[in-house]
Formats: C-alpha cells, sequence, structure tokens
C-alpha cells in the first residue's frame, strides 16, 4: 500500500507587491513528508512556521509552488481545480477549530453534506450521514442546529461530516483550539479511536499535549521540518 | 451533482432569510407587476377600441369625396349607378345625405341640428343603428317621400325636451328657410362605449327622396355611402373593388374610402406604441429591481464567505458554487415574477370588472411566460456577477473570513 502523503521537495513562495517592489515570503521551503496509512501525525510549530500552509497544501485547498506531492501515490500537481475538488471530496476529511458548520442546517444535514457533491441521492446521504452522527454518539442529536450544540457536540457534527466521506485522511485544525479542556479530552479520545480503527489522522496544533498524543510530531520552522519526534528541535 | 439539489440548496438560503429575500425580490415584483399590467392594459384597450367602433360603426367601408385632397362633389360624385353597381358586394349599402337643418325652440331663436338623408328600415341594414322607441320609417315610405323623421337620442332630447317625439310634428327649417314639418316615428338609442360621444349628435334622419324633393339636395346625388360588410366578407378585399370600380369610373385619388378595421388598426398601433412606451418605462423598474438582486447577492456572497470556503473544502467545485448563486438570484426573481403575476392579475381583473370599457379581461399566456421568463433572465444576468464572485474566492482565504 502507498504511503498516504508523500511529498518531495515542497515548496510554497507566496509573491506579495509589484514591479521592483515584489515581496517574496518562502511559506514552505523544501519539505519532504512520508505519513503511511494509519498513522497519527501531529503538525507543530509556532506560528510563521508553515503548518497551515503544510496543512492546506496536504488537503489540497492551496497547490505547492514546487516539488511532488502524491496523496495515496497520486500525483496532485497539474490537477485542474474541478478534479482537485473531487479528490478533496473523496480523500479528506477536514475538520476545523471553529467547526464550520452551516448555521441554517441541522446536524444531520450538515453532515449529509459533503456527499451532496459527491451526486449521491437524499436518502443515501441521510442514511450515512445518520451513521456516521451515530458512530460519534450524537444519535439523539440528528435535527439539532449547531446554535442547539454545545462546543464538543459541534466538533463532533463536523468530524461525522468528515467521517461520512470515508477519508484516507483525516485532516485536522488545532480541532480543540476553541474547545474546554472537558470538551477537548473527548474530541482528543475520539481521534485517538478513530485512529485505532485504522484511519489516518493528521493534525495541527500548537498545544504540546495535544500533540504528545500523536505517535509522531513533524515540528516546522521557518518553512523547513526541523524535527521529528524523539528528535530536539 | 443533480442541479435539483441545488434549487433545494436556493430554496433553504432564501426561506432561511424571508424578509431580506422579500425585500430584495420587491423591485423585480413591481416590475414585473408593472410590465405586465402595462402590457395586458394595452391589450384590454385594443380589444375595446376593436369592440366600441365595431359597436357604433360595425364592419363597415364608407366612402366619400376625398376633401383632403381636393376632391369635390363635382370631381367626385356618387351617383345612382354607382350605388346599384355596389349592390353586386358582400355588403348592404347604405347611400345617404348630409347637411343641417334648423328648430325654433323659442320663436325668433333658430338652432342648427344635424341632418341625415337614409333609406327606409336603417336599423335592418346597419346592425348599429337601434330602434328605442317607435320604428324606423319603411322603404315604402321612404321611397314615396314622405315627410316622416326619426330622431337621435339627444335630438329627441332637444326638439321635445318633456314629452315623447313619437308621433309628433317636428318643426324644422331648411337652410333656405323652407319649412320642413316632419312627424316623427322613432327614436334612436344613444351610442355606447368610449367613441359614442362621436355619434351622439343630435341628429334628424329623414326619407332620402323627400329631402331630394325639398330642393335643399341634389336630385340623384348622394353625399356618403356608408357599406356595411355581411359576415364573412372581406374587407380589405371589399375595399379595393369599391376602390376599383370608383377609380374606373372617376380616376384615381378623389374617393376616400375607409373601413372600420383600418380605422382599428390605426387606434390599436397608437395603443401598441402607448404599449410599448410604457412596457419600456415599467421595465426600467425591472432594471433597478434587478440591480437590487445583485446587491443583495452580492452582500450574501459576502456573507457567507466561510460557507463558500467550507463548501469548496467539501468537494463544491467553482462551476456548483457559481451554479448555487446564479440559481439563488434566479429562483429570487422567477419568485419575484410569479408574484408580479398574480398580483397584476388581480388588479387587471379588478379592472375590467370596474371600468366598463376594459370589460374584455385579456392576460394572455405569451404575456406570462414572456414576464416569467424575463425575471428569470434578470435573475441570470444580475446574477453573474455575484455568481462569479462567489466561485472565484479562494478557499483558504474564505475559511480564514471573519
Amino acid at each position: 500500500m502507498p504511503p498516504v502523503v508523500e511529498m518531495q521537495g515542497i515548496t510554497k513562495v507566496y509573491r506579495s507587491g509589484g514591479g521592483a517592489r515584489v515581496v517574496e515570503v518562502r511559506a514552505l521551503a523544501g519539505v519532504n513528508l512520508t505519513i503511511e496509512q494509519g498513522e497519527y501525525v501531529a503538525i507543530m510549530g509556532p506560528s510563521g512556521s508553515g503548518k497551515s500552509t503544510l496543512m492546506h497544501v496536504i488537503g489540497l485547498l492551496d497547490s505547492p509552488t514546487s516539488g511532488s506531492y502524491k496523496l495515496g501515490g497520486v500525483e496532485t500537481s497539474g490537477l485542474a481545480e474541478p478534479e482537485l475538488a473531487k479528490v478533496r471530496n473523496q480523500r479528506i476529511g477536514f475538520v476545523f477549530q471553529a467547526f464550520f458548520l452551516l448555521p441554517k442546517l441541522t446536524a444531520l444535514h450538515n453532515v449529509a453534506l459533503p456527499l451532496v457533491y459527491r451526486g449521491l441521492g437524499p436518502a443515501e446521504r441521510l442514511r450515512r450521514a445518520r451513521a456516521a452522527l451515530e458512530s460519534v454518539g450524537l444519535g439523539d442529536r440528528l435535527d439539532h442546529r449547531p446554535s442547539e450544540l454545545s462546543g464538543g457536540q459541534k466538533q463532533r457534527v463536523a468530524i461525522a461530516r468528515a467521517l461520512v466521506q470515508e477519508p484516507d485522511i483525516l485532516l485536522a485544525d488545532e480541532p480543540t483550539g476553541n474547545l474546554d479542556s472537558h470538551s477537548s479530552e473527548e474530541i482528543l479520545a475520539l481521534f485517538d479511536s478513530l485512529n485505532k480503527e485504522g484511519k489516518t489522522v493528521i493534525m495541527v496544533t500548537h498545544e504540546p499535549d495535544v500533540g504528545a498524543r500523536a505517535q509522531r510530531i513533524i515540528r516546522l520552522r521557518d518553512g523547513l521540518i526541523v524535527g521529528r519526534m524523539g528528535e530536539t528541535a | 451533482m443533480n442541479p435539483l439539489e441545488n434549487f433545494r440548496m436556493a430554496f433553504e438560503a432564501l426561506s432561511g432569510n424571508r424578509l431580506r429575500s422579500f425585500l430584495a425580490l420587491l423591485g423585480i415584483v413591481i416590475g414585473v407587476f408593472a410590465v405586465t399590467t402595462m402590457v395586458s392594459l394595452g391589450e384590454m384597450a385594443s380589444a375595446g377600441i376593436t369592440r366600441d367602433i365595431e359597436g357604433i360603426a360595425g364592419r363597415s367601408i364608407f366612402i366619400q369625396p376625398d376633401f383632403n385632397n381636393g376632391a369635390n362633389f363635382d370631381s367626385a360624385p356618387i351617383r345612382d349607378e354607382d350605388i346599384q353597381s355596389l349592390q353586386a358586394l358582400p355588403v348592404k349599402v347604405i347611400p345617404q345625405l348630409f347637411g343641417d337643418i334648423q328648430y325654433e325652440p323659442k320663436p325668433g331663436d333658430r338652432r342648427s341640428l344635424q341632418l341625415q338623408g337614409t333609406p327606409g328600415g336603417l336599423p335592418g341594414l346597419d346592425p348599429t343603428t337601434k330602434i328605442a322607441r317607435g320604428r324606423y320609417f319603411s322603404e315604402s315610405e321612404a321611397k314615396a317621400g314622405l315627410p316622416l323623421a326619426v330622431l337621435s337620442d339627444r335630438a329627441a332630447k332637444d326638439l321635445f325636451p318633456s314629452s315623447n317625439p313619437v308621433g309628433q310634428v317636428a318643426r324644422l327649417f331648411f337652410a333656405d328657410g323652407s319649412r320642413a314639418d316632419l312627424t316623427v316615428v322613432g327614436v334612436l338609442e344613444p351610442p355606447s362605449g368610449i367613441f359614442g360621444g362621436f355619434g351622439s349628435s343630435s341628429t334628424v334622419y329623414a326619407p332620402i327622396p323627400y329631402l331630394w324633393a325639398s330642393g335643399n339636395f341634389r336630385r340623384d346625388r348622394y353625399d356618403f355611402v356608408l357599406l356595411s360588410l355581411n359576415k364573412g366578407a372581406d374587407a380589405a378585399q371589399v375595399q379595393n373593388q369599391v376602390r376599383r370600380i370608383f377609380e374606373n369610373r372617376y380616376g384615381k385619388g378623389k374617393y376616400s374610402i375607409q373601413s372600420t378595421e383600418s380605422f382599428q388598426s390605426t387606434l390599436r398601433n397608437i395603443t401598441l406604441i402607448l404599449q410599448a412606451l410604457l412596457g419600456a418605462i415599467a421595465g426600467l423598474s425591472l432594471l433597478v429591481g434587478g440591480i437590487g438582486i445583485m446587491n443583495i447577492m452580492l452582500v450574501s456572497v459576502t456573507e457567507r464567505t466561510r460557507e463558500i470556503g467550507l463548501r469548496k473544502a467539501l468537494g463544491a467545485t467553482a462551476a456548483l458554487i457559481r451554479q448555487q448563486f446564479l440559481i439563488e438570484a434566479v429562483v429570487l426573481t422567477l419568485l419575484g415574477g410569479i408574484l408580479g403575476v398574480v398580483l397584476a392579475v388581480g388588479l387587471l381583473a379588478l379592472i375590467s370588472a370596474l371600468v366598463p370599457f376594459f370589460g374584455v379581461f385579456v392576460l394572455s399566456p405569451v404575456t406570462v411566460i414572456l414576464a416569467l421568463r424575463v425575471s428569470a433572465l434578470v435573475g441570470l444576468f444580475f446574477g453573474v456577477w455575484p455568481a462569479a464572485r462567489a466561485a472565484a474566492l479562494d478557499p483558504i482565504e474564505a475559511l480564514r473570513f471573519e
């Protein structure tokens, strides 16, 4: 089985300004990274280190300036926007710090949303969404709107929304950043158990105790990987 | 993805913001309402004009010397032989004389009335002439030159303000001062419709032979001829045949030969121009409404930046996002269009019930379909830019958006 993520010499350069005053920012300066199926990886680093950019590149929300990125063995550079959208839909499950649930939709319909873009019929979508919500312990909150849910519940809905896609990667960006310690623990336990079931989890965080739950920590500084688990930066 | 999903999402998004959606589509409602009402009122006016003109004049053709082009009764006469020739056409021929006659409400005070010489039995020839009281003088009475008269409704009121004129003798005076004592045998109904005013003159109808005999009209000459078309006769064709008869005998361009249909089509053209003008003005409000839609869609795109970013992260392509917002705009304007048409139908029904001239309720499906199609197009047109902005949003920026 090919690695889920296989990166070779990934750079990302942002240009701003114009003419003679072009300012270049190297957010990623040549990242080599391999993540195997079923791993639980934390990406850590101070702000400005490029960890968000790395996450966006992994999630195909952003494309690298140079380098090769194989997702599940498939080269992604050169894919056009509709193909990238399709790959995101099928392979990447995002979990965001701010949940990003649509406030007007019930938990069930929020979870079913990615399947709309997969072209599934309403009945099948809702069936799968219900199963996903039940798997995160929210089988009794199907018809609640986000405003009627606690922070921890909202994040579990968001995780269910990622799970319903049956993605290759669960890509979580500071998933406990907006939660109290009790809810954080709940969510992290959920990630633990999802990883035990075989899901690949990649989590961006700046909290050491969150990162500590991962099998491997990738530390970034100035756009480069400066240390892995066990090593020091 | 099934496009129906986008329709469903559009309804969800719009119903989630009911007040704002309603206010946004109000401009379209007013625009479609105005256009539909204007166009339909124009059609109803056309129908009213057609009906009213047929009410006064029937389907008929008028022949008289073309006075505007310098013709007169000498250069363009209407003779008995011409009348004979016209009898061959699918029409009822009603030759007439036209002049005036005076009456004396008080000694020494003479006032004029219109005088019209007609054949006997006019109501049988011209369906628009209707007897209210008494009868019309018969053809044999007319041929015998009897001193009989039928009065228009107004003439009856002028001559006999307080009594039933039928059976009384009206004392009248010709232009040369000679006296004419005419026995009134009937009174006509007043004409109806908004053009009724044209026919509501104070007129005395008398037999043609009697008027010839009075010495005030040239014998065997007529002033004009009214041809009342038989059912199924083609006005334009008959008009050409009439023109040929007169041109062959008297030369080109001396007669004015008008049909009510050409008169109707002139009036219809006028209403059509008015209709187009008012429709265009009303169309402006549709434009303003469209700009309102664009504005609200732009606001909506900004407000839902994070939603757009999320949808993209979850696998929506730019094309689907564009489609989503376009459909939302179209659903919005289409709803506005439907509401506008419904309001217009209500108002038009009310108008046609209350205003007799607009009595014919016309709302052609063409107008309705056109109104709905235009409102959908307005949504499409004014939705393009907001939708393009939504589609172009960078998902990372969009998700970062506060």
